[in-house]
């Protein structure tokens, strides 16, 4: 699955960057996420702003992909569990997408990029308050 | 006007991630200040600053665009997985000119193979201002440089189509060095019908079966919208094209909007195409045929490499034209039977109904060329000739051949290709210009059949 996390800033400027490891907190509302931090200077200064979010989740196998839109709630140094979560989402991603043929050296490539020559990373948390089904076509968009 | 921004990362040195080999992502902000992430199937650049979005459907980012013109697209590039954000000024929608129609081609011949050619319908094409286009990463390398120096394999290419006296050698010479030359081990030839409406592969170069004789309605699928428009079409990841026009019709499907849905078209050629380049071989905008490369791998064919082989394509072309100008009288060829003539015998069945042939009950050909196999045939059998002209048998009105000289070279091309591939004792041979030699040996008993 991957997972790409766009904010704005002050003056409607978009910035889009990858996180990993999404979970779902006990509330079934509130969804951490884990970012390269070195990368992530401007996306954190938006969420400081003003708070708005939106993450779309995407499965490369089928292109099946929600948007989730909220608040953000707040950071916070990555625990065991989240970096397990990490993990785990790399491996399916990778293995979710040599399955349609994309090229494992190319997935190495891109883990190697996001999280081992940025090998700090930080813990979003958000509130999703709307979600939407994102899947391309006529229906993308849709309110879920 | 001002000037064009200078940007941290040129767009030609990263224009590998923009071929749609891996998915970009899009992220747009409406004027309320929600941002709205989703991805995108095309981005197309246009110059140093400037870069295409394709507009299908009307939804948020559509929108967001009209509201707020900022917005940030996030590349990745396939062959370093290095990350580049492009930061956007949303400028004007085209729905004319050339952009509009490269992305329109391109479209429709998806939508085609994939029988969305009601559902992908290209609105128009976003043209958006690039402010910035900056790596994510600070530590990144800048991506290779492609190889544009080609002249050498140019040069050498036409060398050695000028070598080349007949349409037959000529495909198989020019196959082969598009293999040797450009690295493009699988491709095929095919030349319209007389009537324009389909194509047939009269002549392919790594696949095995060879693929001759099969055909291609014009105007369908990638191969068909290519030479009915005499347009390209290169797709670099044909898996994820396929996925996503899967993705829009299961959307289409809960909509309960089947009918808009047509059937999706096999794709002719290697079992496991990821990258095909289909180049239309025009001169003076008559499609002589269509030139289809194909390869295993996700971005094989790049747009330098587009460039390059429009160059060699167009070359074939040009020849094929010179070849087929009326031929200078020649001489007559000495025809004498090659290898051993077999005590075995074999019955060649033609069905008038489609000019079908048959050998010892396995289909070799139809058509046209079925026709005129049999007339070989039954001159061979009758009076044991084994010499023919072109000539001839263009005016042969018994074979009622369609009005179009051109096409009888191709057709020939096809029948003697067909045999070569299915049949062990019969060949015909071009001895000559203009000049055919039925090679038989065996012998024959012809039945005619309604």
């Amino acid at each position: 699955m991957s997972v790409v996390v766009g904010t704005r800033d002050s003056a409607c400027v978009p910035e889009a960057m990858r996180a990993w490891g999404p979970r779902v907190g006990r509330d079934k509302r509130s969804v951490s996420l884990c970012c390269a931090l070195a990368t992530s200077g401007r996306t954190l200064s938006n969420l400081r702003d003003n708070g708005r979010v939106a993450v779309i989740f995407c499965l490369p196998t089928n292109y099946k992909t929600i948007q989730l839109k909220g608040r953000f709630l707040g950071t916070a140094r990555p625990n065991g569990q989240d970096l397990a979560a990490v993990e785990r989402h790399r491996d399916s991603f990778t293995a979710s997408a040599t399955g349609v043929g994309v090229d494992r050296r190319f997935m190495e490539g891109l883990w190697q990029k996001e999280l081992v020559e940025s090998p700090v990373m930080l813990k979003i948390r958000f509130v999703a308050e709307q979600v939407f089904d994102q899947t391309p076509g006529p229906d993308a968009g849709a309110r879920l | 006007m001002n000037a064009p921004a200078r940007l941290t990362v040129p767009l030609e040195s990263i224009e590998i991630c923009l071929e749609g080999i891996v998915p970009a992502t899009i992220c747009s902000c409406s004027r309320e200040g929600m941002p709205n992430a989703t991805f995108l199937s095309v981005v197309q650049r246009l110059d140093e600053n400037h870069v295409a979005l394709s507009f299908q459907f009307f939804n948020k980012t559509r929108a967001n665009i009209l509201e707020n013109p900022r917005v940030q697209v996030l590349l990745v590039s396939p062959e370093t997985s290095e990350q580049y954000r492009l930061d956007l000024r949303y400028l004007r929608t085209e729905t004319e000119g050339p952009s509009f129609e490269r992305m329109k081609v391109r479209l429709d011949a998806v939508a085609s193979q994939s029988g969305m050619s009601n559902v992908f319908k290209l609105r128009g094409v976003d043209i958006l201002e690039v402010l910035d286009s900056r790596p994510v990463s600070s530590g990144f390398r800048a991506e290779a440089a492609h190889k544009a120096d080609y002249l050498p394999e140019l040069d050498s290419f036409t060398e050695r189509m000028s070598r080349r006296g007949d349409l037959d050698s000529l495909l198989s010479a020019a196959l082969e060095a598009l293999s040797s030359l450009f690295g493009c081990p699988h491709s095929f030839v095919l030349f319209p019908d007389e009537e324009g409406k389909r194509l047939y592969t009269a002549a392919s170069h790594g696949f095995a079966p060879s693929g001759v004789g099969s055909e291609v309605p014009i105007g369908e699928g990638m191969l068909g919208v290519a030479a009915e428009r005499h347009a390209a079409v290169r797709t670099t990841n044909l898996t994820r094209e396929m996925i996503l026009a899967r993705a829009v019709r299961s959307a289409i499907e809960r909509r309960g909007e089947q009918t808009l849905l047509e059937r999706e078209i096999p794709l002719p050629g290697l079992p496991n195409t990821q990258s095909q380049l289909i180049l239309p071989l025009l001169v003076r905008d008559s499609l002589q045929g269509v030139l289809c490369l194909q390869d295993p791998t996700p971005g094989r064919f790049l747009a330098t490499d587009e460039r390059v082989l429009q160059i060699a394509a167009r070359h074939l072309a040009a020849a094929m034209s010179n070849i087929r100008l009326p031929a200078s009288p020649s001489r007559t060829v000495a025809l004498r039977r090659k290898g051993a003539f077999s005590k075995r015998s074999s019955v060649v069945k033609h069905y008038k109904s489609d000019d079908s042939i048959f050998i010892d009950d396995a289909y070799l050909i139809k058509g046209i060329p079925g026709r005129l196999l049999w007339k070989l045939l039954e001159a061979f059998v009758g009076t044991g000739r084994m010499a023919f002209t072109n000539k001839e048998i263009r005016l042969d009105a018994g074979l009622r051949l369609p009005d179009i000289k051109d096409n009888l070279e191709t057709r020939l091309i096809l029948l003697r290709r067909r045999l070569d591939e299915r049949c062990q004792f019969m060949r015909l041979v071009h001895a000559g210009r203009g000049q055919l030699h039925l090679e038989v040996r065996r012998k024959l008993t012809l039945e005619d059949l309604p």
